[in-house]
């Protein structure tokens, strides 16, 4: 019994001791203060970022004396391990870039920038833009840049089977599979694996099929609908008739190792121009919209300044986001890391680039998706019953409400 | 009978010759503290035990009251009773992923302890390269998993060496595409990467095993079997149990080769308890849930030990 109690003893006070680290709070906005913000590789060669965020940085503490902003550019690779774990021990930055599920997942965490942009900016991001990063009624980041995920097709593997017509449907991508089969070409690539979000694969092709993850109010998943089975009979369909590469189905390698890189996938609506052009060549690249099943719709994502709740410059922190996220210091950042502008006063980009600019055509109608709380536990359960699916041990109308049944207890 | 103080350290307790009963442990160790080297000894051994008790012990502990709450990142804590627990018990994903965890371990460990005694006996004896074959064998132990993973999913993949090797057994498919061999996928790769290791160990024990017992059962007429199953067996034992113990312990926390090489797949057919741990807790932020499956986990690995200690351990 006594050591029942010392070990309950230890338990609490171990916990205790946590709830006081992720309690405590920073000091008061007065007098020098310094802003700390982590970012990412957005633009890949690290010496151009760093100068980049050295000169807007430089440039705004030449007007705000009393502020230094400190920055760090972490790799992509777990860093919401990084995020999550530096919000518990009350060491988090005052501004993270973050993406609108991330938005979602820690929004308990995260401060609404709604009075820190001027009014003007926030009337300057584009609707869909607003949508992407709106939780509550609450703007939970100062948008920075972002992206569409259109159908990129190869024209080597098209002239290759003697292709001359592009897919614009579902129907026309299945037509020309068997074509394409014929030269080793797959018709399309599909990831997978667990660790791909379901944003890059699945859900775009749920949207397009009039889809959707959740029903309105986030109560209950909405994927498992006739929709969610037709749009999940396509692709099974794809790799039922070796139109995919079939090791993508569990593996996810890097894109040298993989058929697109031996110009063996006809169309992909989950990778970049900028993931392709050195194996395709920018001459082989042809931008599309996005299939059309029911609609036309892609997948596109929002890259934000969100500020943390734990900020003990909270001011200064939001002066310096509505600062970064300008409509000048956009369009510089967006051009250098080669995505598009979430503002409507910034106009076109990439109007002189037949690939960027294809791009930033769709950018206006793509959507993140519905955000909730519990969209990631929900991409956990659903993307191991498409691989299910996918490898026949399931049938697809099966794997959705078994996903879906999982899925139930996970909504928050 | 008078003993020296080194003797009275190692005996167990014993009835006194005037039938009073043995000595505390507490009078034991404070008579062991009474004597200068051994307060020297401990003051040196003291800022490691602290280290231990901080990064070891505390978390640990830590983790156990953790399982019984809601604990949010922002801070929040919510007393949850065994919620946890209970939602464990009726989750079929935990499961799943307990009965991953003890396929692998079921196949990884016999399969890892009898290579490492096999190949220890290969390389015994110092034959000409047998230093070289030892090295050989314990490279894989000190080889990146991250990227022996890469170059086992290669060579796993459905045009690999692997499942050209398989055809003329009908398993010409890619192991990792497969929902019934993926773990046996698993455990090939766990061996190459750990067997070095084991064998390292027996190696050493081996050196024990007395020469002239093994030549005088050879003089007799006993066969290799003969020798190996009655002379050479019972002086492992000890290093057996050894092995079987940090093996299960090894492979029931199997996360490094699942997170390189499946990440769980395909259809959670190699989701092991730990991978399933780091998805609640670093994936969807439920550290009680987390935590609560890594004490199921620390009881289960407590439990099949002290039953291996039993059955294997108990002469020693």
């Amino acid at each position: 019994m006594r050591h029942k109690r010392l070990l309950a003893g230890s338990a609490m006070a171990a916990v205790a001791a946590m709830t006081l680290v992720g309690c405590s709070s920073g000091s008061a906005d007065s007098g020098e203060q310094t802003v700390t913000m982590w970012i990412y590789p957005v633009i890949a060669d690290e010496a151009s970022h760093r100068d980049y965020w050295d000169g807007i940085v430089k440039a705004y503490e030449a007007d705000h004396e009393n502020v230094t902003v400190k920055y760090e550019i972490y790799p992509w690779a777990n860093r919401d391990e990084s995020l999550a774990t530096a919000i518990a021990a009350n060491k988090a930055p005052d501004l993270v870039y973050l993406i609108p599920d991330q938005l979602s997942t820690y929004q308990n965490s995260i401060e609404p920038m709604d009075e820190y942009l001027p009014a003007e900016q926030k009337d300057d991001i584009l609707d869909n833009v607003v949508d992407s990063i709106t939780i509550d009624g609450q703007l939970m980041g100062a948008p920075l840049l972002t992206s569409a995920n259109a159908l990129m097709c190869d024209k080597n593997a098209f002239d290759a089977a003697g292709l001359t017509e592009y897919p614009s449907t579902w129907d026309d991508l299945m037509d020309i599979a068997p074509a394409l089969k014929e030269k080793g070409i797959y018709a399309t690539q599909y990831f997978a694996a667990p660790e791909v979000t379901l944003n890059m694969t699945f859900y775009p092709l749920l949207w397009q099929a009039g889809g959707s993850v959740f029903n309105e109010d986030g109560s209950e998943v909405a994927f498992d609908s006739e929709a969610g089975v037709e749009a999940l009979t396509y692709i099974t369909d794809m790799a039922k008739n070796g139109y995919i590469e079939p090791d993508l189905i569990s593996t996810f390698p890097s894109l040298e190792q993989t058929a697109i890189a031996t110009d063996q996938v006809a169309c992909t609506w989950q990778s970049a121009p900028a993931d392709v052009s050195a194996f395709w060549g920018e001459d082989a690249i042809v931008i599309k919209p996005p299939l059309e099943n029911e609609e036309s719709v892609s997948y596109g994502t929002v890259g934000s300044l969100a500020m943390m709740k734990g900020s003990s410059h909270k001011e200064a922190a939001g002066a310096f986001a509505a600062y970064a996220t300008n409509a000048e210091n956009v369009v510089a950042y967006d051009l250098a890391a080669n995505y598009f502008s979430p503002l409507k006063s910034t106009g076109e980009l990439y109007a002189d680039d037949p690939i960027q600019g294809a791009i930033e055509a769709i950018v206006p109608t793509s959507t993140v998706g519905e955000l909730f709380p519990s969209s990631r536990e929900v991409m956990g359960v659903l993307a191991p019953e498409i691989q299910a699916a996918l490898l026949g041990t399931k049938t697809p109308k099966q794997a959705l409400e078994d996903a879906a049944a999982s899925a139930a207890p996970l909504l928050k | 009978m008078t003993t020296t103080g080194s003797t009275a350290m190692l005996e167990p307790p014993r009835p006194r010759s005037d039938g009073e009963p043995p000595r505390s442990k507490r009078n034991l160790a404070k008579r062991v503290l009474e004597r200068r080297e051994a307060r020297i000894g401990f003051f040196f051994a003291l800022p490691a035990f602290l280290l231990f008790l901080a990064f070891r012990f505390g978390p640990a502990i830590a983790g156990v009251g953790l399982s019984f709450f809601d604990y949010d990142i922002s801070g929040l804590l919510e007393w949850e009773g065994v919620a946890n627990f209970e939602r464990m018990v009726g989750d079929p994903v935990f499961w799943n992923a307990l009965g991953v965890t003890l396929l692998y371990s079921l196949l990884a460990v016999p399969l890892s302890v009898a290579l490492s005694v096999v190949m220890a006996l290969g390389v015994r004896r110092g034959f000409r390269g047998s230093r070289f074959f030892r090295s050989v064998f314990f490279l894989p132990v000190i080889t990146s998993l991250v990227l022996a993973g890469a170059i086992f999913k290669w060579i796993f993949s459905t045009d690999g060496p692997w499942s050209q090797l398989m055809t003329p057994f009908g398993l010409d498919e890619s192991w990792l595409n497969s929902p019934v061999l993926v773990v046996p996928a698993l455990v090939i790769v766990g061996i190459w990467s750990r067997f070095g290791y084991g064998m390292l160990i027996v190696i050493a024990a081996l050196q024990d095993v007395p020469r002239e017992l093994e030549e005088a059962a050879l003089m007799d007429g006993a066969g290799a079997w003969h020798r190996f199953r009655y002379i050479v067996l019972p002086h492992l034992k000890p290093t057996l149990f050894f092995l079987l113990v940090i093996e299960t312990t090894a492979s029931f926390q199997v996360f490094d080769l699942v997170y390189v090489m499946t990440q769980g797949g395909p259809a959670h057919a190699s989701y092991s308890l730990v991978y399933m741990l780091y998805d609640q807790g670093f994936k969807y932020f439920d550290y009680g849930y987390a935590a609560a499956i890594g004490v199921t986990l620390f009881v289960m690995t407590l439990v099949v030990a002290l039953i291996q200690r039993r059955l294997v351990g108990r002469d020693k």
